[in-house]
């Protein structure tokens, strides 16, 4: 599913990423730790193209995001969902306006994508707000939200940077539950996160980072 | 891609920056009038410089006593010239009526002369197509030749002058047309620019989920292109009002009686122009606005 192979990079003279390597198979789960600044954000953004490695080859689904053209990363993202720490919602749109926008952007046909939405809605418990905007939602009900839009295009791949980074302990819980119960549904998860609850809670593989380089790779319980 | 989702987009792009968007408008609006108003001085000149050009006729002015061989002669030969559409011979009683009808006042001069002073002459009417100066000046000389003419005349001089002044004009508009489209594209850009920027967090948000940079371009092109319309338009509504009031007044003044024909016009194309060029110049600068959102890779 993603390979990485000997991947570096730099902002300035900060090595953000240094020569790192390790491969996720299909429907793993699989959990980036480490402290601030360990390069979790950076991973992610190398693996669906926001960034490009300054040494180094990443394999996502077989194409080398290093090589690929800017026209190209739209169509590499459209097969993963992105869940970031920040939200990223649309405020001023309802939720159900957030969460087809994907669907939209591939042509996903009127019908077709309503009834997607319905059910992404209601698998993350949100399907009573969809006229809702979103700008008036809990923080909880916001990355909720960001989960549905994740997965409303049924990704392979689910990336997800600190999704819990603004939630209380509470809300944290039912988060990782959901990507519990998405993983178990056979999507291949990368989650970025320092949090130790969130850690435990998910019983993935943990690929510690420290200072840009992979110190631990620990398989998960079984 | 939904035609409609795009479109909705554009039109809540240009709800949510209806200041920018107004002042886009009327500033496209009054550039476009200062260009409309050259184009439309430049068409009317011309119209007026076409009229006056198919009237111009040539005079061949017959030597005194011109016998009728000498006269059939001239307009034999007259029929075999391409640049003569018809002839009509002007007798020395003709000449000296015509010229009491038309200058009463002056026609008591001749009546203290014992002859008849003015000369019998074929007035030729010519095909558009030898109304240049070059093709007139020989036609003259050709006839000037001809035994029995003593003098062709023609008043070119002044429709020449015109004509000068309307390729002028042509020049005129062509570079103020140019400085105006500059203008305008540039006031559009920064109203698209404006625009993407208060939705900065919002094409993040659209590249995140996998939107090409012409799915985020398209509303923001429809937007500069609704923008350049309505500019456009309000700019066809100025030059239309002030152009009626301007000619009621001219039709009220009485000065164009008999000449109507060239009052000023406001052909159709021009209402056509008008909207067309609005809506190039912000569709086309528009796209210059977002050309980056289609290169960028975040």
């Amino acid at each position: 599913m993603i390979q990485l192979f000997h991947v570096s990079k730099f902002y300035d003279r900060c090595v953000a990423l240094d020569d790192v390597s390790f491969r996720i198979d299909k429907g793993e789960c699989v959990i980036l730790t480490g402290p601030s600044g360990a390069g979790k954000t950076t991973l992610l953004k190398v693996i669906f193209g926001a960034e490009i490695p300054d040494a180094g080859q990443i394999l996502v689904q077989n194409r080398n995001v290093a090589r690929l053209r800017g026209g190209a990363i739209p169509y590499l993202r459209r097969t993963m969902g992105i869940v970031l720490q920040n939200f990223q919602l649309l405020q001023k749109k309802t939720v159900y306006e957030n969460v087809v926008l994907p669907l939209i952007i591939q042509g996903v046909k009127r019908r077709e994508a309503r009834q997607r939405v319905m059910d992404v809605l209601k698998a993350v418990g949100m399907d009573h707000k969809q006229r809702v905007r979103t700008g008036v939602l809990s923080a909880g009900e916001q990355q909720r939200i960001c989960i549905a839009r994740a997965i409303v295009n049924s990704p392979i791949l689910l990336l997800a940077d600190e999704p819990t980074g603004n939630l209380d302990a509470d809300l944290t819980i039912e988060i990782v539950e959901l990507f519990r119960r998405i993983h178990a549904e056979g999507t291949t998860i990368l989650l970025a996160t320092h949090n130790q609850q969130v850690v435990e809670q998910m019983n993935g593989r943990v690929v510690h980072l420290q200072e840009g380089r992979v110190v631990t790779d620990t398989e998960a319980d079984s | 891609m939904r035609p409609l989702y795009l479109l909705r987009e554009a039109m809540h792009n240009l709800r949510v920056n209806r200041g920018n968007v107004l002042i886009g408008i009327v500033t496209t609006a009054f550039t476009l009038v200062c260009f409309g108003v050259f184009v439309l001085l430049y068409l009317n000149l011309k119209n007026v410089t076409g009229t006056l050009q198919s009237d111009i006729e040539v005079i061949v002015y017959l030597e005194p006593g011109a016998s009728e061989q000498v006269v059939s002669l001239v307009q034999k030969r007259l029929d075999t010239e391409p640049a003569a559409v018809t002839s009509t011979f002007v007798s020395k009683e003709q000449a000296l009526q015509e010229f009491s009808e038309q200058f009463p006042e002056e026609s008591l001069l001749l009546e203290g002369m014992d002859a008849n002073p003015l000369p019998a002459s074929v007035v030729v009417n010519l095909s558009p197509r030898f109304l240049d100066t070059e093709s007139l000046s020989a036609f003259a000389e050709r006839l000037k030749q001809l035994p029995g003419v003593t003098h062709v005349a023609y008043s070119q001089d002044w429709v020449d002058t015109l004509t000068l002044v309307v390729s002028y004009f042509e020049l005129g508009a062509v570079v103020i047309g140019l400085i105006l489209a500059m203008a305008t594209v540039t006031i559009i850009a920064n109203t698209i620019r404006l625009s993407l920027h208060t939705r900065k967090e919002e094409i993040e948000i659209l590249r995140l989920i996998g939107a090409t940079g012409v799915f985020i371009a398209i509303p923001y092109v429809i937007e500069g292109t609704i923008l350049g319309a309505m500019g456009g338009g309000l700019s066809l509504a100025l030059l239309k009002g002030v152009f009626e009031f301007f000619r009621l007044e001219l039709n009220a003044s009485g000065w164009f009686v008999g000449v109507e024909h060239i009052l000023p016009i406001f052909p159709r194309q021009v209402s056509f122009l008008l909207v067309m060029t609005g809506m190039l110049l912000g569709c086309g600068s528009s796209v210059l606005s977002v050309f980056g959102l289609m290169k960028a890779r975040n």
